[in-house]
């Protein structure tokens, strides 16, 4: 641990001179800073929180409000504590060594950051669920099924439609992409609701056990529909402009969010520590309703297989596309489209673009939301 | 506003799950003495502790939303002594410290004690190592002791055994604020000792001596041997990818570690390697000094912080004696054997429960004044007007029964 120094030493009192021109909207990182300060806290602030701070003072002008947020939050969950200021106090026998923040990895202020974004979050507020209009009995019945980020997006606009799915005899429709989309597509699912691994890992575990998560499994799919509905009432929908003819409505239906590689990661990893301030159900619509059209605006590009991994999507697209062919079910659109397309895109997140994110976030959200920790928000 | 608050952070493996089933289990003689421990579960403390620190927690954390606050608020209603108590809560950081202590009445009026349980770090390091593969951990003893030893202490491993276990590091951000003389230090006596000289200083430092507690243990975080840690550790390569943390917790951690491993007492001690032995008790040392300087209430003595000389024959537990892992296996299968058979027991009770009710369900089908209403319905919905009559009278008697 690092002794602490009596209070006014050089150091410390550098040290809150530096938390000081952070406060003002100061930009000059810790090993050029020389001017001193008076204390004004009960402890410095930690490494990454001050290094947080500069970066978002580099990047805009954070209020008031958020630079005392940032200052006072702790990273949540496991990792490395809040660290002192090389320089700031004697490095003793015990605690942790004091770093120069500069040396900080990116990774490290994200974590600082997921606790001040998952603060704006639970403090946002969530329109009253729409109430659904009744299904007339004329209606097309239908039911979504297949990549979950396709289908939850088609769902929530035909439901706003009035076009909600089920019904006796409902024709199953078993959305699809490329392997590559829907693999990403399914991570970027499990991200939003039950939490998921790294994508690098996720993938990793997907290719080393040989099987595709069930919801993109398409061959699975319409099997297990076709027994549980009948073989005549499944289709596999690869054209997503033949959606709105097979759902009984006229007008296109909006595009599936797209959220980048780097959003995803943010996403990944401030849903855990949202699960501290809200309640499950409250949770999920919060990043579904308030996190994911934050994130989708900022764009920025979309999530892709690896290239040491395309070999082994490629060879599965295609044992899939032969299944469906030889098993003759009834496909809309082009059946080629289960194959791995060429894609921009990144082949996973980086530190430095999710910590980008962050930031950018947390300066546009900036007096949108005031956080409060009341039992409605739960 | 509680006038006293006993604060106790830490340190895991010192007792504390006794500690906490004794105060939870007493929580009414507690009171009558005007002591509070607030927790209308076990681990009331815990959630409090994973809320206040952000601590995701394999799901559990859903149940954490808002438990500190809600802890905090019941301590400050409390007139007398309130006695808060989690090992985790070691790990908390500077500005969570802040926070906690304010909540509690630090500044305020309360006068806040800070409790420190301490075990020498012989003892301590092989039960953080013990603990992880009780938390689904595959890393090898090797592998850990190396991470924990790594200076530069950036892998969550060693920053979570340093964050609970450096006792001096501890001492500075949770009594940062506080004078020496309101922090005590509880030290663990050495190992064959009397086991009730540890309660004993727990009572006296909670204030507990003179009330008639029922001291049976109910809960306890009990140890395991080498061998029933290296099958542990095996069995978590083996099931880590198709158990889920929920059923993980009852069925390994509970079922096979606590209840049926932990009875093997006959083998081999986990310990430290012989060359790791003299770093540590170096280091204990040297926290020992630090602690004496500051002058805090020591319970107990520091130079039990020392911990025992290395044992004559150590045994490793990345290389356990395969008969024993082999013994320890074959108890593991008969435990998991008889929660089958209480599964299926249980399972054919059930069915025989769901029987029973369908034939009695069927009985009612049979009964002529059923068959009747259910004639009347039949016909009513054949036809427009019947069915608006339905629909009016299902209003009407406002029962659920209407249809969806």
């Amino acid at each position: 641990m690092t002794a602490p120094v009596t209070a006014g030493e050089p150091g410390e009192r550098r040290a809150w001179g530096w938390v000081a021109s952070l406060r003002e909207g100061g930009t000059t990182p810790w090993a050029a800073w020389s001017g001193e300060g008076e204390a004004r806290g009960r402890v410095l602030p930690g490494a990454q929180q001050l290094e947080l701070l500069r970066r978002l003072n580099e990047a805009g002008h954070p209020t008031p409000e958020l630079v005392r947020r940032v200052l006072e939050a702790s990273a949540p969950g496991r990792g490395r504590p809040d660290l002192e200021l090389v320089g700031a106090v004697d490095p003793g026998p015990f605690g942790p060594r004091p770093v120069d923040p500069a040396d900080l990895p990116d990774d490290e202020l994200v974590r600082v950051a997921t606790s001040v974004l998952a603060d704006d979050l639970a403090a946002a507020a969530l329109p009253d669920p729409a109430a659904v209009p009744r299904r007339p009995p004329w209606r097309h019945r239908f039911r979504l099924v297949g990549d979950p980020w396709l289908a939850d997006a088609a769902r929530r606009a035909l439901v706003e439609r009035g076009r909600a799915p089920g019904g006796r005899g409902a024709r199953v429709l078993v959305l699809a992409d490329d392997l590559g989309a829907m693999l990403a597509d399914a991570w970027r699912h499990r991200v939003l609701t039950e939490g998921a691994p790294p994508w690098r890992d996720w993938l990793a575990d997907t290719v080393s056990r040989d099987r595709v998560p069930p919801r993109v499994d398409v061959a699975r799919a319409l099997d297990t529909w076709s027994g549980r509905a009948g073989r005549d009432r499944v289709r596999l929908v690869l054209d997503p402009a033949a959606l709105p003819r097979l759902t009984g409505t006229r007008t296109p239906l909006p595009p599936a969010p797209v959220l980048s590689a780097d959003g995803a990661e943010l996403a990944r990893r401030t849903a855990p520590v949202l699960g501290l301030l809200a309640l499950p159900e409250r949770r999920a619509r919060l990043l579904r309703e308030a996190f994911l059209p934050r994130l989708a605006a900022l764009g920025g590009p979309p999530l892709g297989v690896p290239p040491e991994l395309a070999g082994w999507v490629r060879g599965r697209a295609e044992r899939v596309r032969e299944e469906v062919l030889a098993a003759g079910y009834p496909v809309v659109g082009d059946v080629d489209r289960l194959l791995p397309r060429l894609r921009e895109g990144a082949r996973e997140p980086s530190d430095a673009g999710v910590l980008d994110l962050a930031v950018r976030l947390l300066l546009a959200g900036d007096g949108r939301d005031t956080p409060t920790r009341t039992e409605d928000h739960r | 506003m509680s006038a006293k608050v006993l604060l106790h952070v830490g340190t895991p493996k010192t007792g504390t799950s006794y500690l906490q089933d004794v105060l939870f289990r007493n929580q009414r003689v507690l009171a009558q003495h005007g002591i509070l421990y607030p927790a209308d579960r076990f681990d009331a403390h815990f959630l409090a502790a994973l809320d206040l620190m952000r601590l995701p927690w394999g799901g559990l954390e859903a149940e954490a939303v808002g438990a500190w606050d809600r802890l905090a608020a019941r301590v400050r209603e409390h007139r007398g002594t309130a006695v808060v108590s989690h090992e985790i809560l070691a790990t908390a950081s500077r500005s969570q410290v802040g926070r906690a202590l304010e909540s509690l009445g630090h500044g305020s009026g309360t006068e806040v004690h800070l409790v420190l349980s301490v075990r020498d770090l012989v003892r301590q390091i092989p039960a953080e190592w013990q603990e992880n593969v009780k938390h689904r951990s595959t890393l090898s003893y090797a592998a850990f002791l190396e991470q924990v030893r790594d200076p530069a202490r950036e892998s969550r491993i060693a920053t979570w055994f340093w964050g609970v276990q450096e006792i001096p590091d501890i001492l500075d951000r949770w009594g940062h604020d506080l004078p020496p003389e309101r922090v005590h230090l509880v030290t663990v006596p050495p190992p064959g000792g009397a086991p009730e000289v540890l309660w004993q200083r727990f009572s006296r430092t909670f204030g507990l001596d003179g009330i008639d507690l029922d001291l049976h243990a109910e809960r306890a975080n009990p140890s395991l041997g080498v061998p029933e840690t290296a099958l542990l550790r095996r069995v978590n390569r083996a099931v880590n990818a198709v158990v889920e943390p929920a059923h993980y917790r009852p069925l390994v951690r509970e079922l096979l570690a606590h209840q049926t491993l932990s009875r093997r007492t006959r083998s081999p001690r986990l310990a430290l390697p012989p060359d790791v032995h003299p770093w540590a008790q170096q280091l204990a040392a040297a926290w020992s000094q630090e602690v004496a300087r500051r002058g805090y209430d020591v319970v107990g003595d520091l130079a039990d912080l020392v911990g025992a000389p290395p044992l004559s024959r150590w045994s490793d537990p990345d290389r356990p004696a395969e008969r024993q892992v082999a013994g320890a296996g074959v108890e593991a299968v008969k435990a998991l054997l008889l929660e089958n058979v209480r599964l299926r027991e249980e399972e054919a009770r059930l069915h025989e429960e769901l029987a029973e009710t369908r034939r009695a369900l069927d009985r009612s089908y049979l009964r002529p004044s059923y068959r009747l209403r259910e004639k009347v319905v039949r016909r009513l919905q054949s036809g427009a007007a019947g069915r608006g009559a339905l629909r009016v009278y299902r209003r009407v008697r406002g029962r659920s029964s209407r249809s969806a």
